[in-house]
This record gives structure tokens, sequence and C-alpha cells, in this order.
């Protein structure tokens, strides 16, 4: 479903994502990890249509998302970091404008709204102006716009930054719960014990190298081989002090688990 | 349904299984596409005009009888001229004038809309926070565009239609043009617009796409291009004259100077030629350059269109794909002089002085357009010397000289409006820092006083000098020029500072949206009427001295009168002195008050 084909981008002369080789299947909750600057952003920009690879090909449901961008965003719903909401608009009419744009005709974009409406419980704050939401209640809009056309792919980027404990616990159970009817779903972030509980498979990317990838099964007998745990295995392959200029030169590290 | 229990109700989330292979409809069609923006952009005008006129009626009623009185000052002016153009110019030289005033406004228009819709539109292409968000929906790119090129040709062309229609309507009236003139003038004007913003559009995506990393400095060449070609064709204008001042043939030397305004490929040319013959009742002509018009502006349109469709993902990209150099920062010489010069005053304010002095020389959006401003002025003085004393009715030079006072007042009043006003406001998503400090919260407020006084009094005074050395004003009116200047700017940086502690915009981060709200609009009018008390209560007893002395007749009838005017002068100049003290003081004291109280 997501296919990253020996991806670069390069800014300048940096390179913030070198080579990376990806294949995410469809029912799969794919956890991307890495530091600050690591190059997951990058990444997910360019997954999404705003960025280009400088080399390599990204595909979504076999769309490449540069010559094919349209039909690539069509099959993916975005959640990102910092959500954009149109402040004088109402939940409910920016979610009629999203599955507008959506190819959704009346009948089914009403029925979409409905049912988003239902699921994120946004009833009793969705006919108000966006300007007047919290953060929790902004996210909770965001995923909702995201899911109205049920995308193939969903790519969500830092969700639980900012949310209550009530509403971690919900995106996770969404999370999880559109990986098992299907979803490819990938998602960015620096909470590792949500990526431990949630996550199929996860990826760390460090300097914009993928330098550890290894399904849960994997990590699990990693970490007891190692006797440690996932946050001492991160901090243990991203640690500074590598003279290794950004973004080249050869993987920091091989860890024996399976590599892209 | 409580708010807990919808939020209960997701935990059984009862997701529809997603359709894989075929989710939601298929591609939105254009015609759905163009749908869909407009309902959002309805939904959102209707939304912004509830909540104003239910929350900010005075503001709107503000607005809007200042803008009918501008227009109405504009509309008398120009009906005035324009008959005064019928009285005394004989006919073909008379049309032909005509047509030069509309080609001249024509031309400085479009060169305006061109630099204006291509700057918005690089803000609102590649910076604005929705585009982010509006790419990676499944739309076209060009729609994105269109959506944006309509609001950059909103926001650029209200300054054209607020000085464009009383201009045109007073013609038509003068000119008793028929009806069919009136009913022209919108299409005329629409299709206008999409000129030169369209030609800005294409020129912003192809500079943006092509050359991402030198942007910057090639539109800053650009817009210094420009204003040299201003500079070198204002030169040209008035540079030296053959003939008499105010005679005929010096009249017809002007005309011959600004025939340039009618070159045939101009739009302006198209579009005073189509008007012209609109209210002389010619409406097959008029038609022929409406049409010419039109076709031209769908065309432009189309092109940009196409660019868009071609470049404006590529030039997104190019934007974001830039490295954004690590700036190394040093204390600069500019820190060091402005840190001695504020010896005498608190250390913790001289550290915020010098720290809002980085903030604004960091930051190119705020100083290129305060150094543009102050730029074309510097020309204009430049370009006046020749208006001098020695050679013409003292009378004259004088208004001039308290005109030119007055021009940068005005422009001093826009600096308080836009940079000083705003500072409180932004002050606000910082004051986890200030409100912790151990200082003082009148000291923060003093310190944008000295910050705001110290800025502006060097380059007002400066540019004031410059004019009365242009003008070879005698040092008493130097004088009362330079003290004139004091006071303008210690009154405009207390209403400044005082208006902005005391109607502050916490909520919002953007010093441009900020200096457009109610309080900024306020802290504008205020400081406009400031400006026009000040300068009136000095320059008239000045202007009258003069006409007394220039008609020494009037002297010997009434011996009294030079007393009188004396007095007049005394007290005039001590009037702008009281009146800049009340200026300063009052709008200080309100924002010290609300400023101890306010909560971030």
């Amino acid at each position: 479903m997501i296919e990253f084909d020996h991806v670069t981008r390069k800014f300048g002369r940096k390179v913030a994502v070198s080579g990376l080789d990806l294949k995410i299947p469809s029912g799969e909750l794919f956890a991307f990890l890495g530091p600050n600057g690591a190059g997951k952003t990058t990444s997910i920009r360019m997954l999404v249509g705003l960025l280009r690879p400088t080399e390599g090909a990204i595909r979504v449901c076999g769309h490449d998302t540069v010559a094919d961008s349209r039909a690539a965003a069509h099959v993916l719903g975005y959640v990102p970091d910092e959500a954009f909401l149109y402040d004088k608009l109402s939940g409910r009419e920016f979610l009629q404008f999203v599955a507008e744009m959506r190819g959704l005709d009346d009948k089914q974009s009403a029925a979409a709204v409905d049912r988003q409406i239902d699921n994120f419980g946004l009833a009793a704050f969705v006919d108000e102006l966006c300007e007047t939401y919290s953060h929790g209640m902004s996210q909770r809009l965001v995923f909702a716009s995201a899911l109205l056309h049920d995308p193939a792919v969903l790519v969500v980027d830092e969700p639980m930054v900012g949310l209550d404990p009530r509403s971690v616990r919900m995106a996770k159970d969404l999370l999880r719960e559109r990986a098992s009817t299907g979803t490819t779903v990938f998602m960015s972030t620096h909470t590792l014990s949500v990526a431990e509980e949630i996550a199929d498979r996860i990826g760390i990317i460090d300097r914009g190298r993928l330098i550890f990838l290894g399904t849960q099964d994997q990590l699990q007998k990693e970490l007891a081989l190692q006797n440690t745990s996932l946050e001492q295995l991160f901090l243990q392959l991203t640690a500074e002090g590598d003279e290794t200029p950004r973004g080249s030169g050869p993987p920091v590290a091989n860890h024996g688990v399976t590599r892209s | 349904m409580s708010q807990d229990a919808t939020y209960a109700s997701t935990f059984d989330l009862g997701l529809a299984p997603p359709a894989v292979a075929a989710p939601g409809g298929g591609l939105v069609s254009p015609e759905a596409e163009a749908r869909a923006y407009w309902r959002m952009r309805w939904r959102i005008a209707s939304a912004a005009t509830t909540q104003t006129l239910t929350e900010g009626r005075l503001r709107v009623a503000l607005i809007a009888v200042l803008s009918a009185v501008l227009w109405t000052i504009l509309f008398l002016v120009f009906y005035d001229g324009f008959r005064f153009l019928r009285n005394t110019i004989p006919g073909d030289l008379h049309d032909e004038t005509v047509r030069i005033v509309f080609g001249v406004f024509f031309v400085t228009m479009t060169l305006m809309l061109t630099f204006s819709s291509g700057i918005i539109l690089y803000s609102s292409l590649f910076r604005a926070r929705d585009v982010a968000f509006l790419l990676t929906l499944p739309g076209r790119a060009e729609r994105v565009f269109l959506h944006k090129f309509q609001e950059a040709i909103v926001l650029s062309s209200w300054a054209f239609v607020l000085l464009g229609s009383p201009m045109l309507l007073a013609y038509g009236l003068v000119a008793r043009a028929p009806a069919y003139y009136y009913l022209v003038l919108v299409p005329f004007l629409v299709a206008f617009t999409y000129l030169p913003g369209a030609i800005g559009a294409v020129a912003c995506l192809l500079i943006v796409r092509h050359l991402p990393s030198r942007r910057v400095l090639l539109l800053g060449s650009l817009v210094a291009g420009v204003l040299a070609v201003m500079a070198a064709v204002g030169w040209s204008i008035g540079g030296s004259f053959h003939q008499d001042l105010l005679t005929p043939n010096w009249f017809q030397e002007i005309l011959d100077r600004l025939k340039f305004t009618e070159h045939r490929m101009l739009p302006s040319w198209w579009l005073s030629s189509g008007l012209l013959e609109a209210a002389q009742g010619v409406w097959s002509e008029s038609v022929l350059f409406l049409a010419l018009m039109v076709s031209n502006a769908l065309f432009f349109r189309q092109v940009g269109i196409w660019t868009a469709s071609a470049a404006y993902r590529a030039a997104y990209d190019g934007v974001y794909g830039r490295r954004t150099s690590r700036k190394r920062t040093h204390v600069a010489l500019l820190d060091r002089v402005v840190g001695g010069a504020t010896r005498l005053l608190p250390a913790q304010m001289r550290l915020l002085i010098v720290k809002d002095l980085r903030l604004f020389r960091r930051d190119p959006v705020q100083w290129s357009q305060f150094l543009i401003f102050f730029g074309l002025l510097l020309l204009y003085f430049l370009n006046i010397r020749r208006f001098s004393y020695d050679t013409y009715y003292k009378g004259w030079v004088n208004m001039v000289s308290f005109l030119n006072v007055s021009v940068v007042g005005l422009l001093l009043s826009t600096f308080t409006t836009r940079f000083i006003f705003p500072m409180i406001s932004l002050e606000s998503r910082r004051f986890w820092i200030l409100g912790l400090l151990p200082l003082p919260r009148e000291r923060i407020l003093w310190s944008k006083f000295a910050f705001a006084v110290g800025g502006s009094i060097v380059p007002c005074s400066l540019l004031i000098l410059l004019s009365d050395a242009m003008l070879r004003v005698t040092p008493s009116i130097l004088a009362s020029h330079q003290l004139t200047c004091v006071i303008l700017c210690f009154g405009l940086s207390g209403i400044a500072v005082g208006l902005g502690a005391k109607m502050p915009s916490l909520r919002e981060d953007s010093p441009s949206k900020i200096a457009a709200g109610f309080g900024g609009t306020l802290n504008l009018v205020f400081s406009t009427l400031y400006i026009i008390a000040v300068v009136l209560l000095t320059a008239m007893p000045i202007h009258f001295y003069f006409g007394t002395q220039s008609y020494g007749g009037l002297l010997s009838e009434r011996p009294h009168l030079g007393e009188w005017l004396q007095v007049w002068l005394v007290a005039g100049t001590l009037g702008s002195i009281l009146l800049g003290l009340i200026a300063t003081i009052v709008p200080l004291r309100m924002g010290f008050r609300a400023f101890r109280k306010i909560e971030f």
C-alpha cells in the first residue's frame, strides 16, 4: 500500500532522507520513530505530496505521489502534527468541504459527515465555529476529516501531542481499529510506549537513514536478547557523537533485525 | 447527548470497514471543485460578516463613515478638478489633458496592482497555513491558485476602487456622459484589475519556481529597479522646463513629457480610451476597447492557470526544499550605538529597547516597508529643489514645506500603527518571560515609548531637514518645522503605545492583522487628526504672515495686523506644544492603567 523506493531528499547540500526503502502492506500499523530532525516529517511531507523526493519514488496504492499526485491524495487520509482548520467555518462545514473535495456526492457526504460526528463525539460542538475549539476538539475534528472517505492509507503525524489521557486512549483504539479493518496506518511519534503498544512494525530513522526496522515480535526478541527496553534501544541507536555527516556514509547500525 | 456521553461512545468506534480498493467517490470534477471552494468562501465570509456586525458595530460604523468621508472628499476634488479643466482648457487640448490624467493614473495603478498582487500571492500561495492542507486534498493545484488569485485581486484592488470610482464618476458627471458610460464602468474596472493581477501572479510563480533560493534578492532587485525607473521618469518630467512656469507653453511641455502613458500596448491606454469613448457616447469604439480588455484579461488569467498547473506544486516544493541557513548572530554596531545612547535609562529598559530593535531589524518584512516608504519620500524631496524661495512666491513654498511636514507625519503614523501599536499585543505571547521578571510593568511600556520616539525622531527630523534645505526655507521656518517634528514624534508614539496597551489583541499573532483591527484603525484615525491639528496650529499663522508681507498695502491699512499675527504665531506654537503634551500623556496614562490590570 505504501512504498518508499530508494527515496532521498536533499535540502541544499543537507541530506534529510537518504535512500529510504520501505514497504508497508495493507492492514499494517507502522510506527515511525526518530529523534528531532531525523527526517520523519520530511518523509511524511513527501508521502502526502507536499514535498518531492530528490531521488527515488513514493507510491501510495500504486499511485506515484509526484506523477499521479491527485490519485495518491485521493486514497490517503492525513492528520498533520499542527492541524489547520478554518477559524470561521463550523466543524460541520469543514467536514462538508473536505467531503466535497474528496468527490463524495451530497448523499454520500451527508452520511459520511454524520457517521464521523457520531464516531468522534463531535455533536456537542460541531456547529460552532472552529476558532472556539480546544486542542483536543480540533484534533478529533481533524481525525474525522481524514477518515471521511474511508481512506486506504492513513498518515498520522504525532497524534498524541497535547491530548488528554482519554483522547490518547481513543486515538490508540482508533488507529488499531483502522489497521484491523485493512487500512494501512503510517504513524510518526515520539511516544515510544505508544509505538510499542499498538504498532505492528517499528522503524527508527536517524540522520536521514532508516537504522532499525522490525515487527513487534522481532523487537521483543531483540529487547530480550539485549536485556534492554525500547527506550534504551532507541537512545543507543540514536546516540550522539557519531562523526558521520548527516545523511551520508554507511548505515549507523545493523542490529540483526529486518532491515529495509 | 452530553459531551461525556458522546466521548464515551467513541470507545466503541463502530467504524465502517474502509473501502480499500475504491475509497469515497471518484476524483472531484473541476466544476464540483469550484463549487466546493465558492461554498467554503461564502460560508467564511458570512460567518465573518455576522460576527463583525454583532461584535464590532462601532468598528464597522467608523470604517464606513471614514471611507464615505474620504470617498466624498475625493469625489469633490475630482469633480472640481474636471470642471476646472473643462472651463479653462479649450477643446482639443482639454480632451488630451483628460486622456493624460487618466493615463498617468492608470499607469500608476497598473504598476501598483502588478506588484501588490505578486507580493500578496507569494505570501498566500507559499506561506499561508491553509495551503499545506489544501494541497493534501485530491484537488487540482490550479484550483488552489485560482482561489488565492481571486483573493489577491480583491485585496490589491480595493485602493484602486476607492481612488478610481470617485474620479470616474466625477468625470462622467462633468462630461455629461450617457447612462451607458456608468454601465460599462464595472466590467472595464474588473477586466483592468485582472490584467496586472494575472501578470503579477505569473511572475510570482515563475520567480519562486525557477529561482527559489534567490527570490528575495530578485524581488528586491525588481522593486529597486522599478523605483529607479520611477525616479528617472519623475526626474525627467520634473526636470528643468524650457518655458516659464504656469504658462500655456509650460503646460503643453508637461503634456508632451507625459505622452508615454498613451502607448498603444498599455492596458491603461485601452481603459482610458474605452471610458473616454463611452463618455462621449461613441459606444461602438468603447465596446471594442472593452472586448479587447476582457479578452486580454481572460487570456492572462488562463496563462496564470497554465503556469500554476505546471509550476505551483514544484514551486511549493522549492520554497520548502531550501535549507534554512542557521544564522549566527552577533552584537551589531547599531545595538552598541543604541545601548550607548540609552545609557542613562534604567538597565532593564535599555535591554528591552535593544531587544525590540533586534527583533525589528532581523525581520525584513518589518523594515523593508519602512525603508520603501522613506525611500520614496527621499526621492520626492530630492526632486523639489527647483521649487525654492528664491524663485517662487513665498506663500506657495511655505505651504509646500508644511505639506511635506504633514506627509512625513502621516508616514510616521502608518509606522506607529503598523509597528508600534501591535507591540504590546505581540508581547502577550511572550509574557511568560516579561511577566515573571522582577520589573514594574510600566517599564515595559516606557521602553516601547522610548523605542518609538527614538526610532522615529531621527529619520523624520532628517527628512524634514532635507525638504527644508531643498526649498531653502528661512532658519526660523526650519526651527518651527523641527519643533513640529518633535511634537509629532512624541504625540504619535504616545498614542500608539497608550492605545496598544489599552486595546490589545491578545489572541492575534500577526502584526498586520492587529494593525488592521479596530484598535489599529482607531490609532490611525486619532493619529491623522492629531497631525492635522498640530500642522494647522503652526502652519496657518506663518502662512498668513507671509501673505501680509507679500501684500504690503494690507499692513499699512491695518497696522495692528502684524502684531496680531505674531501673537497668533506664538499662541499656535504654544498650542501645538500643549496638544503634543496631551497626546503623549493622556493615552500613556490610560495605557499604564490598563496594562497594570491586564491578564495575559
